[in-house]
């Protein structure tokens, strides 16, 4: 039985007719409201620019109840002080319909805004107060929005599978619609899995995955994904990551997908795990040395194949040019295959132990210069034999 | 715990020849559900033409733009609070927000089914869903 209805306070939803124009005024607070969400969401990285952020909202609203609700938000109010200011309930039910509606539609979208959720599901879930004929208005806002949205990229890539992942289920086609087994995967994860683990992928796997929700739940994930790539860590994303993965796998294991290229899907983890202990493990003067003279596209492909830790030491030795310079490179890049990335990785060893041999000579029989001569001649496990 | 709720129960009363309507819904919702399972959720985007019940129409969008859960149970739900139906129509609302809820799980069409037959009553539920099994495809 569905929650809501049971838990539903009915006496609030007496039949009573609400005016066309009061419905129209609502749907434009319920705009506001959205439009403050997504300010509120984009100042969410510190607690006091959230606050101040609420506080001008509050003061700029025009409507008692929204500015109210704001202003509680504002002083660091939760949902439970939001629904104990709004329960008003002996007093609720003497209200006209109008107000009772309003007041329920705001405390909805303060809810959401509580909640962090995009601006789009809030405006969702307080139209939905002024009944099916707004259904479509709603819609064509938010198409509206996403055309004079300008979205500022944020790089960061954190390497592992799922790229390829995404690739590979995209172009699925064996006995199944292209591209069903993404939209099984993404579905059967949930939304706040996908969105987490796109958030550490490049562009071109965000592009690939946001169709399968439509155009509004496609700018959603995306939008989700970019945000939450400035929130989690990269090790939280990599947990996402994995998590996905290890969705993909069950449904394929139990046959409901059908994946194109099986081996590009899962790296070779003996050679990750090897080239991320490597660079953990470098001295910082040549492994710096290097790095400030590797172009930074074969940087880039390399660090395709490493550990987020890998690329986090990589990134702290660069300058902040260098660093631009390369994330630049990886978000431009084009997913290559795992042979590519590999090829890269040898040839990041063979840049290495150059380094190494002219600036530390004694350090040649190193137990570094062991692993990265492995590296440089690492043969594909299936080849290897 | 079994959770019941007085104004709930009343809302959905109606007879057993209503009950017995709601039989070409069920059967809609379980189509849904096996086409969205063969061929993904963009080919139900055909199907939304066809369908005249505005709730209905809308919960089907909302799934296709990836809304499951809590949010979408929410969307509906004021909806049909908002609507202040009752009887018939209502009963009906319930079942459509709970097929809808169950195609966004990707539940299994025979757990979809089991889920949507319990709003046939207990005394109904059993043949209501043996009616529907022999007229699978």
């Amino acid at each position: 039985m569905i929650a809501t209805l049971l838990n539903a306070d009915w006496g609030r939803w007496k039949a009573a007719p609400v005016s066309r124009q009061k419905k129209d005024a609502l749907f434009e607070l319920a705009c506001r409201m959205a439009l403050i969400a997504e300010a509120v969401r984009a100042d969410d990285g510190s607690g006091r620019k959230r606050a101040n952020s609420l506080a001008a909202a509050a003061k700029a609203e025009r409507r008692k109840t929204l500015a109210f609700g704001l202003d509680i938000l504002a002083e660091g109010g939760d949902a439970e002080s939001l629904d104990q200011a709004f329960d008003l309930d002996p007093v609720f039910r003497d209200l006209d319909a109008g107000t009772r509606l309003e007041l329920g539609m705001v405390r909805k979208g303060l809810l959401s805004m509580i909640a962090r959720e995009h601006p789009f599901i809030n405006l969702r879930r307080t139209t939905a107060f002024l009944g099916p004929e707004y259904y479509e208005k709603a819609g064509a806002w938010m198409l509206e929005r996403i055309k004079r949205r300008k979205r500022k990229s944020q790089p960061l890539l954190v390497p592992g599978e799922m790229p390829d992942v995404v690739r590979s289920l995209a172009s699925e086609s064996g006995g199944h619609e292209r591209g069903l087994g993404l939209e099984r995967a993404m579905r059967a994860g949930g939304r706040s899995l996908a969105s987490a683990a796109l958030a550490g992928c490049p562009q071109e796997s965000i592009d690939l995955a946001a169709p399968v929700f439509g155009s509004l739940g496609g700018a959603i994930l995306a939008d989700d994904a970019l945000w939450l790539r400035g929130r989690l860590s990269s090790e939280e994303i990599s947990q996402a990551q994995s998590a996905f993965t290890d969705i993909v796998q069950g449904l394929s294991d139990g046959g409901e997908l059908a994946l194109n290229g099986e081996e590009e899907l899962y790296g070779d983890p003996d050679f990750i795990a090897e080239i991320t202990r490597v660079v953990l493990g470098m001295d910082e003067k040549p492994l710096k040395t290097f790095l400030r003279n590797v172009e930074a596209r074969l940087l880039a492909m390399a660090m395709q194949g490493m550990e987020p830790e890998a690329h986090e030491r990589i990134l702290g030795l660069l300058t902040k040019k260098e660093q631009r310079n390369v994330l630049d490179a990886l978000d431009a890049m084009i997913l290559l295959p795992r042979r590519e990335i590999e090829d890269a990785g040898r040839a990041f060893a063979r840049g290495l132990i150059t380094a190494i041999e002219r600036l530390l000579p004694t350090a040649s029989s190193s137990d570094s210069m062991e692993k990265l001569t492995q590296i440089r001649d690492w043969q594909r496990a299936e080849t290897a034999g | 715990m079994i959770r019941w709720s007085a104004e709930l129960s009343r809302r959905m009363t109606c007879g057993d020849e209503d009950k017995r309507a709601l039989g070409p819904l069920l059967r809609r919702l379980v189509e849904l559900s096996r086409k969205s399972r063969r061929e993904g959720f963009q080919a139900l985007e055909a199907e939304i033409a066809a369908i005249e019940d505005p709730l209905f129409k809308i919960g089907l969008r909302l799934v296709g733009e990836g809304l499951a859960g809590e949010p979408l149970e929410d969307i509906l739900c004021t909806y049909l609070l908002t609507s202040d139906e009752k009887g018939w129509p209502f009963l009906r609302a319930c079942v459509t927000i709970e097929g809808l809820l169950a195609l966004a799980e990707g539940d299994e069409p025979a757990l979809m089914v089991r889920k949507l037959v319990a709003y046939y009553g207990a005394d109904r539920a059993l043949a209501a869903l043996q009616e529907l099994e022999a007229s699978a495809p």
